[in-house]
């Protein structure tokens, strides 16, 4: 076991290294890149002293002035000692606006993640159980319609009928906190917040969940096709038992290791949803620095979504290992 | 043999009515967006003179050149299309007005015509879904039987590769990209297909570690056949059905993907309508112009639920294990 922790630990650092060369390359080498970046600051330059500074600070860090790869070679020392450089927008250290802005966005994609997991599973599993009932031809076809569903137009419609508008005004239109309440106690600061949250989280969850729904049932459906469950119906298991024991637990497996496919999915969604409920988290962020091409902001976000994104497949790995005798024990063959 | 289980598979799907009614959808979406020019225009097809029959929408005359013909002072016999409007012509009269016999779907912020609109907003929309997949299924069948006949190093290589691919965060990946280069149908198109090619490229690989392994492929070896022979007329038959299913599916998300990109700003420039786009701007005038959000936001749906019908039902007929 420890074996395999730290094989994979090791793999991520190739394909992070693979990650942010790619980008870097990119931004590098896309036509029209470094003119407009010169171009840019140029407008910036007149205006003051800030742009000659960023200007400095940016060829520095990009090693625009040197051959691509030892400036990638640069980057990375700098990225290490997650030193991103300066906001081309407002001259703030990058690694404080991300600092402000990930704590959000995590906080948002998790109690996503957890409404997903907590709403799909039983579904899943209720669909399954009843294969073809009432239940589940109802629920198969409200999955397969919320999963067609664009998000952006259902922020919209949500935003239109349950948010402020000529409709209902039950949830709030924006932000994560009402004003005037930065001096209000945590509870209320918390209420407010939650409140806040509850148009963007079921934007970000609904799509996620009628695909794990729809995938709990057919993985458990397959279970139960296996030969081991007919040995256990034919030794006279309770079906509960044979449910939950042998073909629940087995078909838990795959569901893991989703959670790797699901975060970089829900972390490109952010972008969508931040922008519309105007979040201050990683999406919008994102969003912002692609507009103004920051690309100080824009390379960090990369690099550190993909990090991000490395970290939940060797999490989901992890998991994978340990309910997996078959992985867990591969090296004592 | 492969004649037999391909019309199998049919007749399995034909059985499916809910991919029948997809495959319909999926095919009128076709049609609009190939004869757009001739459900949504403001020359007549035909136009009968005192003097002189024209055909204004197909060829160009001289006389009749910055001619209005939709107005009364040209008599004679007109016939027009369905919406006798173009996609960028505005009347500053209609401006967010809904529904009504003059403008059925009603008109934008910039008074123009949302069927009109919408028609020419589905070519855009299947055009971008069917290249964008048709370039990452190429690439993808390519990379993935490489990997996957060959082995070894190589599979090594690609499968790394993919892996990084996969952990990139591709729709951030995709606005940077277009943020640098500068939106264009072009772009969108290339830019998805590049990104986009993994999973097809790791089914691809997947089958043919399979089926290299069996008999009849060892026999075509044995009898002195060429990797590139192998590799085309034996093992890339076989291992479409899987690649069929996942571009189906895959149509669907690449929709998805460029009315996202419209609706950011980061599609098709102006004045060519995009689903995305005519929704984006919805959003100013969305307490009272239900219209120009329910419509695209319908319409996007609607063509993303059908490809989606018409996966599962391929999914389901060439499901192996049936």
């Amino acid at each position: 076991m420890k074996r395999y922790l730290f094989k994979r630990i090791l793999l991520i650092i190739p394909t992070f290294l693979g990650i942010t060369l790619i980008t870097f390359l990119m931004i590098r080498l896309a036509p029209g890149d470094y003119t407009s970046l010169k171009a840019g600051l140029q407008g910036e330059l007149r205006a003051g002293q800030i742009g000659q500074e960023i200007l400095e600070q940016e060829k520095k860090l990009y090693g625009l002035d040197k051959p691509i790869l030892v400036g990638y070679y640069e980057w990375v020392q700098k990225f290490i000692r997650l030193d991103f450089g300066k906001s081309r927008k407002d001259g703030r250290p990058v690694s404080t606006r991300l600092a402000e802005a990930l704590p959000i966005t995590l906080t948002l994609n998790l109690i996503t993640l957890i409404i997903i997991y907590l709403i799909s599973i039983p579904l899943g599993l209720f669909s399954a159980v009843k294969k073809n009932g009432f239940f589940d031809q109802g629920t198969s076809l409200l999955l397969f319609i919320l999963y067609s569903l664009p998000s952006f137009w259902v922020a919209l419609l949500l935003l239109l009928y349950l948010g402020g508008g000529e409709y209902l005004d039950l949830f709030p239109l924006n932000g994560l906190l009402s004003d005037g309440l930065e001096q209000a106690n945590w509870w209320e600061k918390f209420l407010d917040f939650s409140w806040h949250l509850v148009l963007p989280v079921v934007t970000l969850t609904y799509g996620g969940f009628a695909f794990l729904a729809r995938y709990t049932r057919a993985n458990l459906l397959e279970v139960i096709g296996q030969q081991y469950i007919t040995v256990a119906r034919a030794k006279g298991l309770s079906e509960n038992k044979i449910l939950f024991v042998h073909a629940f637990r087995n078909s838990l497996i795959p569901l893991i290791t989703l959670m790797a496919t699901l975060l970089p999915a829900l972390l490109g969604g952010s972008v969508i949803v931040e922008s519309i409920f105007s979040i201050p988290g990683m999406g919008q962020l994102a969003f912002e620095a692609i507009l103004s091409r920051d690309i100080p902001v824009i390379m960090a976000i990369a690099s550190i979504s993909a990090l991000l994104t490395l970290i939940g497949i060797l999490l989901s790995d992890l998991l994978y290992a340990l309910v997996d005798p078959r992985i867990r024990l591969e090296g004592k063959k | 043999m492969i004649i037999s289980s391909w019309s199998r598979n049919w007749r399995d799907f034909k059985k499916n009515r809910l991919a029948l009614a997809g495959s319909l959808v999926v095919f009128l979406l076709l049609l609009i967006a190939l004869l757009a020019p001739l459900l949504a225009n403001n020359k007549p097809y035909i136009y009968i003179s005192k003097e002189k029959t024209y055909f204004p929408l197909f060829f160009d005359y001289p006389d009749l050149k910055d001619k209005d013909l939709r107005q009364n002072k040209y008599p004679g016999f007109k016939l027009f299309p369905p919406i006798p409007y173009s996609y960028s012509e505005y009347d500053l009269d209609y401006i967010v007005v809904g529904p009504s016999q003059k403008h059925f779907l009603g008109t934008d912020e910039q008074g123009r015509d949302l069927a009109a609109r919408m028609i020419y907003g589905t070519r855009v929309s299947i055009l971008v879904g069917l290249i964008a997949v048709l370039i990452y299924v190429t690439l993808g069948i390519i990379i993935g039987a490489i990997a996957g006949y060959y082995g070894g190093v190589v599979d090594l290589i690609i499968s790394r590769l993919i892996e990084i691919m996969i952990c990139f965060p591709t729709f951030f990946l995709i606005l940077t990209v277009l943020a640098l280069l500068g939106p264009s149908l072009v772009n969108i198109m290339v830019v998805i297909g590049l990104t986009s090619w993994t999973g097809i490229a790791r089914i691809v690989r997947g089958e043919f570690f399979r089926i290299r392994e069996l008999d009849y492929v060892k026999a075509s070896k044995l009898s002195g056949a060429s990797d590139f022979w192998i590799i085309l007329r034996h093992i890339l038959p076989n291992s479409l059905s899987p690649v069929f299913v996942s571009a189906t599916f895959g149509i669907a998300s690449t929709i998805l993907i460029e009315s996202s990109l419209s609706f950011l700003g980061f599609g098709v420039q102006p004045p060519t309508p995009s689903w995305g786009d005519i929704l984006s701007q919805s959003r100013d005038f969305m307490d009272f112009a239900w219209w120009l959000t329910l419509i695209p936001g319908a319409a996007i749906f609607i063509t993303i639920t059908s490809y989606n019908l018409v996966g599962e039902g391929l999914q389901e007929a060439f499901d192996p294990k049936k």
